[in-house]
């Protein structure tokens, strides 16, 4: 048994989950989420102080960290991913990262059959990925990328031939891009769940295939789990460079191009 | 003879009333104190200082949950200022935490300005006024209170105090992760930098997206390698410190972040210090002579800035530039001569073959009467000249534009400092930021320095550059003064110098 302290800031809605995983069981003891639009820095850790005291958990009882590396928000994911590395670091413990849509799949649980996960990317942009939700696990289809809406929907429209489920904080933006696209094979989920909730997340982590997983930190002693699964290694899922890398790489093809 | 702090018992009351009658117009009756000693059982704290086996001085508090009500604190007269009164209150704080309390309030005079000095020292901030509170004068009651506060805060302070504080800092403002173990705020046990100024080199400038990736990639292995370095662990710690502004706001965010989670999760007390201060510190590190009241000279690729410092810990900028930094005019121009990047050194190598007087340059607000400057109409005067000249089909020497440009941001420097220095009548000057590394800046300034015998420091290149040393030093002092960050700190690009 690990029991896991996860989070997800890599949205405007945090996510917070402390789950006893197992390798057949999932016991979440604790969870909350909240809307906080740009205010994860400032909102993350009180709320992991506030849920852990709550639910009388000490932190030194945490056997390991778990946290959403994105695709999101770049600043976001930043903020959770640098606040699970002190914490694990602080607390000695290994860390492990899931994918926030992932995350936002596993939230669809109950649904049985497609949902794709639409992320806003900003500047018109989405992170989609598709993925296949049945009563215990939760399928990925596709690996995270970034791409225009009407990119992503009309690959889904050729590729998919079934009912499927449309979830994630871009279709505030872009729903009609992806219903149009669709037709009647799209329906859509609740507004209130296009984002991780605690539940979810903890489901995310105990899925989530590594190395580092925490499958694998439940085999090995804590010591050989910190190596194994160390703060220092967990990088955000970014899908984009920098501004300044992307326009260099544009700069470099047009003096290549013939 | 040392102090001895210890419980009050009813046979101090004699001594512990006569300090009362001559501190205070309102004193406390001795019924009233005899009330109190009765329920330290249940929810006060009274304690009384001792020196040569003569009570100097005492304090009372009340208890109540997770507050704690400081209700009395007196030093006799011929005691005062010798810190009696600032160890009787950090031993009532220590009580409060002790028996749970998380957060202290007291009510001040107005007027009494020792008073608020001291709890001002100590961490508690205004909140309030209760108007008209004391009736013998009709003065204000200034309401205060610290943040929240664990045994652990407390007992930081002490250290601090003590000067044995051990301090893990961490620094992520532009484009270096860094972090420093010190001890006292002078014994530096490590300073670790990994610098990413590879990354950014081709771009011309740092690129603020890779700055907040580099530090988020580097963060730990560089607490960790500080940590082995000083021969540590986290559990022998005393306090975290961060820096939490100015600076590129992406890049500040990660090391807040990860300085918080540490904080969470060890129950370490966090410091926030200011990235300006902390140059200002890089100066005491390297001069262990240097004593405020001084003046700094800050210039560095996001800063230009004349800073008083009346005593450690305490700032007032006397002026700043109103546009590019220095650092910032030097990267500029490297980029338009075609010199590369980082521009300072550049420049500096090109300016040492070049004439600094043949290009007539504008020294902007040389003559503006006040300490500010303006950097961003050089720039354009240079690249103006250089377009001309090239246009009029003219061989441009480059090294004698780059000893110009160079001559004409320093010529402003120079005379402005100078002229604060004499206004503030201070003994000593200090050159921090990484623009110090400049040759001609640091000797021209000496030398102008040494006709009017004021003195000045330069901290070594490796400190003049960003470093966690210099906020590990700078975050002794706010430790001592209990400016703690709680777990809800933001990170501020814009934080200014207070």
């Amino acid at each position: 048994m690990t029991r896991v302290l996860a989070f997800d800031t890599a949205t405007e809605h945090i996510a917070i989950a402390v789950a006893d995983i197992t390798p057949d069981a999932i016991r979440v003891e604790a969870q909350r989420d909240f809307s906080a639009p740009r205010a994860a820095l400032s909102a993350l850790l009180p709320g992991v102080r506030d849920l852990l005291a709550d639910s009388g958990i000490a932190p030194a009882s945490l056997d390991a960290i778990a946290v959403g590396r994105g695709p999101g928000s770049f600043t976001g994911v930043r903020i959770g991913v640098a606040s699970a590395k002190g914490l694990a670091q602080g607390l000695g413990v290994p860390l492990v990262g899931f994918g926030t849509l992932d995350a936002v799949a596993w939230r669809q649980q109950g649904h049985e059959g497609l949902v794709a996960v639409v992320g806003d990317a900003m500047r018109g942009e989405v992170y989609p990925a598709l993925f296949r939700l049945t009563a215990d696990a939760c399928e990925r289809l596709e690996a995270d990328r970034v791409v225009r809406p009407t990119e992503a929907a009309e690959m889904w429209a050729a590729r998919i031939a079934e009912p499927v489920l449309l979830a994630g904080d871009g279709l505030a933006k872009h729903a009609d891009v992806f219903t149009d696209a669709l037709g009647d094979r799209a329906s859509v989920a609740p507004e209130a769940c296009w984002t991780p909730d605690g539940r979810s997340v903890a489901f995310a982590v105990a899925h989530a295939a590594g190395p580092p997983d925490v499958r694998g930190v439940t085999r090995r002693s804590r010591a050989e789990a910190y190596t194994y699964a160390h703060p220092a290694l967990l990088l955000p899922i970014y899908t984009r460079l920098s501004d300044a890398e992307e326009a260099e790489k544009v700069r470099r093809a047009r003096s290549e191009a013939p | 003879m040392s102090v001895r702090l210890r419980p009050m018992t009813p046979a101090d009351l004699p001594a512990v009333l006569a300090i009362e009658r001559a501190s205070f117009s309102a004193p406390w009756s001795e019924r009233l104190f005899a009330e109190e000693l009765e329920r330290t059982a249940i929810d006060r704290a009274w304690i009384v200082a001792e020196r040569d086996g003569a009570i100097i001085g005492y304090g009372g508090l009340m208890v109540l949950g997770p507050e704690a009500h400081v209700m009395n604190l007196a030093v006799v007269e011929s005691a005062r200022g010798s810190g009696v009164a600032r160890e009787l209150a950090l031993e009532l704080m220590a009580i409060a935490v002790a028996r749970g309390a998380r957060r202290l309030t007291l009510e001040v005079r107005e007027r009494n300005a020792a008073a608020r000095r001291l709890y001002e020292s100590l961490g508690f901030t205004q909140a309030g006024t209760r108007p008209g509170y004391y009736a013998d004068t009709g003065e204000d009651a200034l309401i205060m209170w610290t943040g929240e506060l664990t045994p652990a805060h407390v007992s930081a302070m002490r250290a601090a105090d003590a000067g044995t504080d051990l301090v893990l800092a961490i620094e992520t403002s532009c484009d270096e992760t860094a972090a420093a173990v010190m001890r006292g705020g002078r014994e530096l046990l490590s300073s670790v930098v990994a610098t990413q100024v590879d990354f950014h080199a081709r771009f011309g400038g740092v690129v603020p997206e890779i700055a907040s990736r580099k530090h988020t990639e580097a963060i730990v292995g560089v607490a960790e390698e500080a940590l082995a370095r000083a021969g540590v662990s986290l559990g022998d710690l005393d306090a975290l410190a961060v820096t939490r502004g100015p600076g590129l706001i992406g890049a500040l965010v990660v090391g807040v972040a990860y300085a918080k989670g540490l904080a969470l999760a060890t129950g370490l007390p966090l410091v926030g210090v200011n990235h300006l201060e902390g140059h200002i510190f890089a100066n005491r590190l390297a001069d262990p002579e240097l004593e405020a009241p001084l003046l700094a000279l800050l210039v560095s690729g996001g800063h230009t800035a004349i800073v008083h410092v009346p005593e450690w810990g305490r700032y007032e900028v006397l002026g700043q530039t109103l546009d590019d930094a220095a650092g910032e005019a030097f990267d500029k121009v490297a980029k338009v001569l075609g010199l590369g990047y980082p521009g300072g050194p550049a420049i500096a190598r090109l300016a040492g073959e070049g004439d600094p007087a043949a290009v007539d340059f504008p020294r902007a607000m040389m003559r503006s009467g006040d300490y500010d400057f303006s950097l961003s109409g050089l720039k354009t005067a240079v690249i103006t000249y250089v377009d001309r000249e090239r246009r009029a089909g003219r061989d441009v020497r480059l090294p004698d534009v780059a000893a110009s440009f160079q001559a004409a941001v320093v010529d402003v420097q120079i005379a402005k400092t100078v002229r604060a220095a004499l206004e503030r009548g201070v003994e000593w000057v200090c050159l921090a930021g990484g623009v110090a590394a400049n040759a001609a800046l640091r000797e021209g300034l000496r030398a102008e320095l040494a006709e009017h015998g004021i003195r000045l420091s330069v901290p070594p290149f490796d400190l003049c550059t960003d470093n966690a040393a210099m906020i590990a030093a700078a975050a002794h002092f706010r430790l001592r003064r209990g400016g703690f960050l709680g777990l809800e700190a933001e990170a501020t690009a814009s934080l200014p110098l207070d």
